[in-house]
């Protein structure tokens, strides 16, 4: 005599303590008594960053021979081909035979040889739509724009349809915390904070980003051991930023949306622009060279004034782009530094004066084999 | 439950052809099938039915109905062939009555009395199979336990009991369609299945079924162990193997013509002895890859739709991006170079030149063990390709890296391409 159980998750619409609802297609046939043994152990994975798995554990009383055990998720959206079922100690005395499914019914029947009457613990995993996840971060800033105390939140809302009693929800990175989630419920959990994490500010011109010509305030983070973080990749998510204003309390003083930044990479955020601080470029020289039918070259050169009215010195960071084949030329001036970081573009810093003493860059550049 | 009452419905009407005796049918209920075998093909929707039944027959000529009302067969396709007594058994002639499409009488000429074994064998639409895989990662990709499934779903409005069953994996060819052959027609024909399918249950083996490989000319034969009864509207999976310690490599891979800009980590695997596998060609499926996440417990990695691997063949599986090993890659430079000229009339023009250009590919590993990359760079046009390191000319435009990263490990490799355009480039 075989024994059937039925595995119903207990969010399934409909179930009760001790009698499981198929849905009855046909009438008579799927309204049974079942044994309906408790969930044990769920975890709820977020490690990859396109689906949810949920793993639970099913302790299931086993008769000697051949057991049916019918698994129904009526109201949730579990993928079926992703189920995965396996009993917890692979050396367990089962074996599973068959999975069969039922036509137009959220359920399916397992059909496990034991080699004797026994209880065992089954590891049961599938895939689970709309669990959604979400990830954001709160920046408070020292006062004097040196440090930062940095906080990664994980917020995950369930639409799933089933509800989690107590799971343990586990991070891309691997934290993993212990929590109820109704369907529907929605929860935002403190994963990590970083205390001192060095922070440096950038002043921007780019005009690819402001096409204004307006200087943006940036902060940068390096994702690296050396400044406080570097632990884990972090995740794309929105950063809210918050200054320690001295008397004991906070401002905020503006939000951007961190991209996702491996380690070794920088987390750039914008909290603004910079009004202080003022630009103005001018092409002095613009000249046609070298001509050789109707190839030619140029001779160009750029001037950018910059004005920082500030009651402090201040570096500018002007980020410029020439395309096809040019050189920069040596009696190029006014710039502290400079890197090219590729062929298309420049980048300068130049020291600007405080209180409105305006400093000049010369970019003097040639283009070559233009047509 | 009856099967006849919803089945195939045969009936035999034995008579003598004789005018007289036409009026005066003798019906007789067909009896109960003693074996029935599906044969299931993938590649198709094409199932071969093959039944044995015992019939007895009076001399003369014996009027068999067969009819099939509610299933999906190919009318075209139904054949009768004794197994026993055949030589005393003769088909006269088919019949397909006006007044229904779902119905054929054989007429059948019988020597003597006696009884035979009949194989009545047809076409049937609506019964499909399909492979499926699930390949367990350890916890640092380096190997895999490959199970393999094999799922038979029938919609064919027809139940089978107690089926052998057999899987064909192959492409045939099929000038016509079985489900249009059949009319299209299906009904769904669920009572009694969920009665079938726990009586199915209790008589099931106690041990897993073996499924048995066997090639045939193009085509390869899975034999399930047993028989099944699988109710219309049921699907059931079974085991086809398992095989624990299969070596997998994991590459990283810049391949945006197959895989999109995105350095993608390949999971290969090659069906052969090497691999602990090769023992038959993989039908085409779906493969799941789940990780070890630690203590037993399942991450998932991805699934990919295969093509059938024959043996000794690779596979290749997109796990996807890893944030933990990145690519960059820079255009640092670019020149013009071997500018030429030519002059129409007065008037010089340029006809031909080459660009010289200069990238830098930053490779970065923060996993916690060596990572394989393979990247492969694609160039449109006449060009050459230089770099400090070694690459591979995988075809006329693409140029490969192959190369390891150690833990935390970091490379820059500097590469240069030069394309010739107009009368520079070669005709």
């Amino acid at each position: 005599m075989n024994k059937r159980l039925m595995l119903s998750l207990a969010f399934a619409a409909g179930i009760g303590s001790m009698i499981g609802f198929f849905n009855p297609v046909p009438a008579q046939a799927r309204i049974k008594l079942a044994t309906l043994p408790d969930r044990e152990a769920v975890v709820v994975r977020f490690d990859n960053p396109n689906v949810v798995m949920v793993e639970e554990e099913r302790t299931i009383s086993l008769q000697k021979g051949v057991n049916n055990v019918d698994f129904s998720w009526a109201g949730t959206q579990i993928d079926k081909g992703s189920i995965v079922f396996r009993p917890a100690d692979a050396a367990a005395k089962v074996e599973i035979l068959s999975t069969s499914y039922p036509p137009g019914e959220a359920a399916l029947t397992w059909q496990i040889s034991a080699a004797e009457a026994m209880s065992v613990k089954f590891r049961l995993s599938y895939l689970m739509a709309n669990i959604q996840r979400e990830t954001d971060y709160r920046m408070l800033v020292s006062k004097d724009e040196q440090t930062c105390s940095f906080k990664h939140y994980f917020k995950i809302r369930n639409w799933s349809g089933g509800r989690f009693a107590t799971a343990d929800f586990v991070t891309r990175d691997g934290k993993k915390f212990e929590k109820g989630l109704e369907n529907g419920e929605a929860k935002r959990v403190l994963v990590n904070t970083w205390d001192k994490v060095k922070l440096t500010k950038e002043y921007v011109y780019d005009i690819t980003r402001n096409g204004e010509g307006k200087v943006m305030t940036d902060y940068v983070l390096k994702n690296a051991k050396e400044i406080g973080l570097g632990a884990i990749p972090l995740e794309y998510g929105k950063v809210r930023i918050y200054q320690d204003d001295g008397n004991g309390t906070t401002a905020f003083t503006g939000e951007d949306w961190g991209r996702f930044t491996p380690i070794g990479d920088d987390m750039r955020l914008n909290i603004g622009i910079a009004q202080d601080i003022k630009i103005e470029m001018k092409k002095m020289v613009n000249d046609v060279q070298n001509r050789r039918g109707n190839v030619y070259d140029t001779d160009e050169v750029d001037e950018y004034e910059i004005k920082n009215f500030k009651d402090t010195d201040a570096v500018v960071t002007l980020v410029l782009r020439v395309d096809g084949e040019w050189e920069m030329k040596a009696d190029t001036s006014g710039h502290e530094s400079f890197e090219r970081i590729d062929n298309e573009t420049i980048k300068f810093k130049v020291k600007a004066p405080a209180k409105g003493t305006p400093v000049k860059l010369k970019f003097h550049y040639q283009k070559k084999n233009v047509w | 439950m009856n099967r006849y009452t919803f089945g195939i419905a045969a009936l035999l009407m034995l008579t003598a052809l004789s005018p007289a005796l036409m009026a005066k049918e003798e019906l007789v209920t067909l009896p109960k099938r003693d074996k029935v075998q599906l044969t299931i093909y993938n590649s198709v929707d094409l199932t071969l039915v093959r039944e044995t039944r015992s019939l007895t027959f009076k001399k003369g000529n014996n009027r068999l109905q067969f009819s099939w009302a509610g299933t999906l067969i190919d009318p075209t396709s139904v054949e009768f062939k004794a197994v026993t007594g055949a030589d005393k058994l003769d088909v006269l002639d088919t019949s397909y009555p006006a007044e229904s499409n779902q119905m054929l009488i054989w007429t059948i000429a019988a020597e003597a009395d006696l009884s035979a074994n009949v194989e009545i064998s047809y076409f049937t639409s609506g019964i499909s199979w399909a492979a499926e895989y699930h390949g367990m990662l350890a916890a640092d990709d380096s190997s895999m336990t490959l199970t393999a499934y094999v799922t038979v779903m029938n919609n064919s409005g027809e139940e089978y009991e107690d089926a052998q069953v057999r899987l064909v994996i192959g492409s045939i060819n099929l000038v016509e369609t079985i489900a249009g052959l059949a009319g299209g027609q299906r009904t769904a024909r669920m009572e009694e299945a969920y009665g079938e399918m726990r009586k199915a249950g209790r008589a099931a083996d106690s041990s897993r079924k073996e499924i048995v490989k066997e090639g045939l000319s193009e085509y390869y034969i899975y034999t399930v162990g047993g028989t099944e009864t699988i109710p219309n509207g049921w699907a059931k999976r079974l085991q086809s193997f398992e095989q624990a310690g299969v070596p997998v490599r994991s590459v990283y891979t810049w391949d945006p013509a197959k895989y999109g800009a995105q350095l993608a980590r390949i999971l290969t695997f090659k069906n052969d002895e090497a691999h602990k596998l090769g023992k038959e060609p993989l039908p085409s499926g779906i493969v799941r890859f789940y990780r070890n996440a630690g203590a037993g417990r399942l991450g998932y990695v991805g699934a990919i739709s295969t093509n059938y691997i024959a043996k000794n063949d690779e596979i290749k599986v997109n796990a996807g991006a890893d944030p933990e090993v990145t690519m960059k890659v820079t255009r640092t430079q670019l020149k013009k170079e071997n500018l030429s000229f030519a002059f129409n009339g007065r008037q010089q023009y340029l006809q031909g030149w080459d660009t010289y250009e200069t990238f830098k590919l930053e490779l970065r590993n923060f996993r916690d063990r060596a990572v394989d990359f393979e990247i492969n760079l694609v160039f449109g046009g006449d060009f050459d390709f230089e770099s400090e390191l070694a690459s591979n000319k995988v075809d006329f435009r693409t140029q490969r890296f192959a190369l390891k990263l150690d833990k935390s490990g970091k490379q820059e490799v500097v590469y240069k391409v030069r394309t010739r355009f107009g009368t520079n480039a070669k005709k």
